[in-house]
This record gives C-alpha cells, sequence and structure tokens, in this order.
C-alpha cells in the first residue's frame, strides 16, 4: 500500500489518466446498461405489477396478446378462479382537449378480478364505471388531470381520467387501464368475444383449447422486445470486452514501464511478493477510483435526464458489470507478473 | 570463518564465438571487521564480480559462501532475505526508487522490514556526516549525481547490514567527500564489525583499505 500510494502521489499525471479513461469506460458502460434495463422495464413493467404466472393466449395468435383474441364461447370452457382474469388489449391513441396526443395501451380489465385488485393507484381511484380509465403517471408528466376527458383513437366516447398509477408500461407505452366493454368498443369487436387473453397467478394453471404460456416466455414474444435485448446485450458484451482489454492493456504497459524500479527494489532485497500486491493494490486503487467517479458521473446524469428518457438499474446487472472491471484491473496487473518476479536487477545497473 | 567468500568464480557471457569471459577463476575473502578493496578498470568485471557475489547475479561455475552458506543451496525467497537483512548493496547507478523522497527511501525499508535497522539518532548521524540531512524531503530527480551516491549509501548502511558490498561508491564525489565516505566505510568495519567490500577504480581509498585485490581482465589478485 505505502509504495502504491507513494506511486500514484508522485506520478499524479498518469495516474490522472489512467483514472479518467476507467471512468469513461464505466460511465459508458453504466449509461448503457441502464439505458437498456430501462427499456426492458418499459416493455414489461405493467405486466410484472400484477405478479402472475401464466398467460393464456388464442392458440393462433402466435404468443402475442395483440394478436389474440378469446371469443366468449373459448373463454366459457375455461373456469376462471380468483387467481385468474381477463385481459384486453389494444393499441390506442389518446387525446385531451389542450393535450399532446399520446401513443399508449390499452387494458381491459375486469373489476372483479385479480388484476384490477393487484393495480395500485398513485392519485385518485380505480375505475368504478365504463367510462372511467386509470392511466399511468406519464400522462401526468405529460399535461394530463385527474378529470381529464379523454378520446381514444377516433371513437366516439369521452373517457375521465379518475387515478394515476406508477410504471404501467406495456411495450414501451403508457397503459390505460378501463373496462373489457371499452376494449371490446375500441377493438371494434361485438359481445362474442370475451378478452385477449387470460393471466393466472398459479404455475399450474391451463386453459383447455388455449395455449397456455409461462410469463418469461410471453415477455420475450413481446414485439421488439427480444430483438432489442438482443442488441443491447451484444452492445454492453463487446463494450465490456473492448473495456477490458484497454484497461488490461493499459495496466500491462504501465507495469512494463515501471520494471526499472522493480529492479532496484529486488537488489535492496525486497521479496517480489511485495511488489506482486503493491502492483495488484495499485491497480484495484485505480479501477475502484474510476469506478466510483463512473458510477457519480452516472447518478449525476440520471439526476439531469428528463423523466421521459428510461432509465433504470438492475443490482445483479450493475454487480455483474463492476465486478467485470474490477477483474479485469487485476488480470492486467497480473498478466506481467510473470516478468515482475523474474526482472533482473543486473539490468538496470549500469557501468 | 570468512564473511564472503568467492571460490573458483567464472563467468561467461554469450555463446560460441560471442563468448566473453568476464570473470577467471575468481577467489576473493572479505572478513568481518575489514575493508577489502578491488582495484580495477572500467571493463575489467568490477560490478560483474559485485552482483554475482551479493547474489543478484549467478556465475557460469564456481561458488559463493556467505557467512558460511552457499547461495546456490538457498531458494530465492532465502537470499531475498539475505539481501534484505545481512547484505547493504550500493549499486554502481540507479540505487534510489524515484517516486519516493530521500525520507520514504528509509521508511520503505522499515516497511519490509521492521527490526534490526539503524534508530532515528543514528540515522540522522549518518545523513549529517555524509552531509544529506537537508535533502530529506527531495525526490531522486532533484538530486546532483554525488547526493545521490550518498544518499545510497546511507540508504545501504541504514539496513545496518554485516555486509556492505559498494560499487564505486566515490565516482561522483569530490576529494573532500571521498574522504569522507572512506572514513565512514572504514568506521564501520572497526567499530562495528562489519564486512566492507569496495569495488572502484578511485585510488584515493587505497588509504581506508585493510586489503586490496587488483582485477584485470576477470583475474583477481590479492596485492
Ligand atoms: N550482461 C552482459 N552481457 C554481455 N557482456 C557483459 C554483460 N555485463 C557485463 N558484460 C561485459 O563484462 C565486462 C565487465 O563488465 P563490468 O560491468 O563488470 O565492468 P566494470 O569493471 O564494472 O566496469 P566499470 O568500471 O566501467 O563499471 C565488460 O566488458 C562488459 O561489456
Ligand atoms: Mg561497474
Amino acid at each position: 500500500m505505502f509504495l502504491a500510494l507513494r506511486e500514484i502521489r508522485h506520478e499524479k499525471l498518469r495516474y490522472g489518466l489512467i483514472i479518467g479513461m476507467i471512468v469513461l469506460v464505466t460511465y459508458l458502460v453504466f449509461i448503457l446498461s441502464g439505458l437498456s434495463y430501462g427499456l426492458a422495464q418499459q416493455n414489461t413493467q405493467a405486466i410484472s405489477s400484477w405478479r402472475v404466472d401464466r398467460i393464456a393466449l388464442n392458440k393462433d395468435a402466435n404468443d402475442s396478446l395483440s394478436q389474440s383474441v378469446i371469443t366468449k364461447q373459448a373463454a366459457d370452457k375455461v373456469k376462471l378462479t380468483s387467481h385468474e382474469a381477463y385481459l384486453g388489449q389494444t393499441g390506442v391513441v389518446a387525446k385531451a382537449k389542450g393535450q399532446v396526443k399520446l401513443s399508449a395501451q390499452f387494458l381491459g380489465i375486469d373489476r372483479d378480478q385479480l388484476i384490477y385488485r393487484r393495480v395500485k393507484v398513485t392519485a385518485g381511484h380505480k375505475p368504478t364505471k365504463a367510462n372511467q380509465i386509470l392511466v399511468d403517471d406519464s400522462f401526468k408528466d405529460n399535461g394530463y388531470r385527474l378529470g381529464d376527458k379523454v378520446t381514444l383513437n377516433a371513437a366516439d366516447g369521452q373517457y375521465r381520467i379518475v387515478g394515476f398509477t406508477h410504471n404501467a408500461k406495456l411495450s414501451v407505452a403508457p397503459v390505460i387501464y378501463g373496462s373489457l366493454g371499452t376494449w371490446r368498443t375500441l377493438s371494434h369487436l361485438t359481445a362474442d368475444f370475451q378478452a385477449s387473453g387470460i393471466a393466472s397467478t398459479r404455475s399450474t394453471f391451463k386453459a383447455q383449447g388455449l395455449s397456455t404460456l409461462p410469463l418469461s416466455k410471453f415477455i420475450n414474444k413481446l414485439p421488439g422486445y427480444s430483438a432489442q435485448n438482443t442488441t443491447f446485450s451484444f452492445m454492453i458484451g463487446f463494450l465490456m470486452v473492448i473495456a477490458m482489454v484497454v484497461i488490461a492493456v493499459f495496466l500491462y504497459i504501465l507495469t512494463m514501464q515501471k520494471l526499472p524500479n522493480y529492479a532496484v527494489l529486488r537488489a535492496q532485497g525486497i521479496p517480489a511478493k511485495i511488489l506482486v500486491t503493491t502492483t495488484i493494490t495499485q491497480a484495484l486503487l485505480l479501477v475502484v477510483a474510476g469506478l466510483a467517479i463512473g458510477a457519480g458521473l452516472t447518478l449525476g446524469t440520471v439526476l439531469l435526464l428528463p423523466a421521459g428518457v428510461p432509465m433504470s438499474f438492475n443490482v445483479p446487472l450493475l454487480g455483474a458489470v463492476t465486478g467485470g472491471i474490477l477483474l479485469t484491473g487485476v488480470v492486467g496487473a497480473l498478466i506481467p507478473v510473470k516478468v515482475i518476479l523474474n526482472v533482473d536487477p543486473v539490468s538496470v545497473m549500469g557501468g | 570463518m570468512p564473511a564472503l567468500a568467492l571460490q573458483h568464480v567464472n563467468k561467461v557471457f554469450g555463446h560460441a564465438t560471442n563468448e566473453v569471459t568476464v570473470l577467471n577463476d575468481v577467489n576473493f575473502e572479505a572478513v568481518s571487521g575489514e575493508v577489502s578493496l578491488v582495484i580495477g578498470p572500467s571493463g575489467s568485471g568490477k560490478s560483474t564480480f559485485l552482483t554475482i557475489a551479493g547474489g543478484i547475479q549467478t556465475p557460469t561455475s564456481g561458488s559463493i559462501v556467505v557467512q558460511g552458506q552457499e547461495l546456490d543451496d538457498i531458494s530465492g525467497k532465502a537470499r531475498d532475505a539475505l539481501r534484505l537483512n545481512r547484505i547493504g548493496f550500493i549499486l554502481q547507478a540507479y540505487n534510489l526508487v524515484p517516486y519516493l523522497t530521500v525520507r520514504d527511501q528509509f521508511t520503505l525499508v522499515d516497511r519490509v522490514k521492521p527490526k534490526g535497522n539503524l534508530n532515528a539518532s543514528a540515522l540522522r548521524h549518518l545523513l549529517e556526516q555524509l552531509g544529506i540531512a537537508a535533502l530529506i524531503d527531495q525526490y531522486p530527480a532533484e538530486l546532483s549525481g554525488g547526493q545521490t551516491q550518498r544518499v545510497a549509501i546511507a540508504r545501504a548502511l541504514y539496513q545496518n547490514p554485516d555486509i556492505v558490498l559498494a560499487d564505486e561508491p566515490t565516482a561522483a564525489l569530490d576529494s573532500a567527500r571521498v574522504k569522507v565516505v572512506g572514513q565512514l566505510l572504514h568506521d564501520l568495519a572497526k567499530e562495528h564489525n562489519k564486512a566492507i567490500v569496495v569495488v572502484t577504480h578511485d585510488l584515493r581509498l587505497q588509504e581506508f583499505a585493510d586489503r586490496t585485490y587488483a582485477i584485470m581482465d576477470g583475474q583477481m589478485t590479492l596485492n
């Protein structure tokens, strides 16, 4: 520690630059993983908030809620318990007088069923009448207020916002909760149709005549979801690999430059073990400092960003990123260990 | 028993046609309480001899015995320990760690070897004797050649070694300083029973030596 700190203190510029580089790399990885996780969440937040395990859809819907409709006839064959709920989904454009148009996902739910019970209200109350709707907080961020009358698509009829709910997003659009009747109207369906799908909290739930899939599979089949995730995963993965190589190479060069110093220390009889621990300590100090500053910058950025930018952080993911960068530091410092151990004190003596 | 002995030591650099014999059947002894001087011209093999004697370079053949212990028989770790605890090296060049102040050069020794070093007042006395007490907070890059050399001497002696191996310790010093350093090494031998080995081409050191060897083209002879 003594040698590690003294050297950093004496070579402020050199070590400052390396820390700066680690900061930039860390910042980039953090921001990117925040964005990717944020976007992923906006695909699924509404669904996650219901805490359901399985979804039943029309067999021909290709596992997609938006492609699925269940007829009344088919729905009647499935006995619902208090663990199941109907769900009618359709994309809408919402508009209120004097407000911007918002693209949203309309979700029709039944007031006597599970999803209705599990939705959390942050302001106002849950809809109790067919013309009432509960909307995601992002409506509020866009200027909508409780009591606003909203038209959905070009359909006649107005719907009153009676409540707001937090983080209700589906396929990166805000969710509007309303009745199944409204869903039918918006989807131009007759009363012969019951819903788009059936959600259940039971992991053993199986709907006869329908295709029942586990939630994880359902989420992966959300339009664009897995494509988006794969893209981000590749980007983060490549970035991590590049970051690792760059950091490791820098630390390697740094160590190689210090070989004459190591030779002096070896001639003085300083055990090789101390030189190796010094090198690793130093690498860790640099990386930890870089990570800390990078995390601070990320936090600052998150605070400054407008609410609309989807950023959210997932502790295991951040932990993996941080751990990866730390590991890189150690590896970069360790690559030249053999050289340190074999450094020839005579090499620097001259004369 | 001599503190340090080299027996039939040969050192050959290079291979085949490029082969250079730098040390040729060198026999040498240094005794505690004495200053042994090895005098030879540039390129005669002095530094090679000294680094082999101190175990930082291995001979092509022959044996080195430090305080009765054959260097060949002990591990690299034990050799490190020997250099740290028993042998003080004053190299010809590049003795100091560039990012440590003079004070920290000594602190480093304390960190690695907490016991057996000079105490604070002995260190102060040594620094004053060598005329470098005022340089304590300087970095090596801020010292002159002669000052660097004197700090290197102080650093090696700070470890309070039984054997001091010095390579041209006076090369950059004026006559007055040569006398100071010569006297210092002489007193160390006499008062503290150290074995001092100095390799040099500086004849001014001769008056402080108990025995003088000459080295010429790798051949060592006792005068
Ligand atoms: N690693 C090496 N490889 C090949 N030749 C070497 C090596 N080290 C030293 N030599 C040669 O060995 C000879 C003796 O070198 P050494 O450094 O021992 O001389 P020296 O007596 O200390 O000289 P000086 O007074 O200039 O310091 C020189 O001819 C030198 O070129
Ligand atoms: Mg030499």
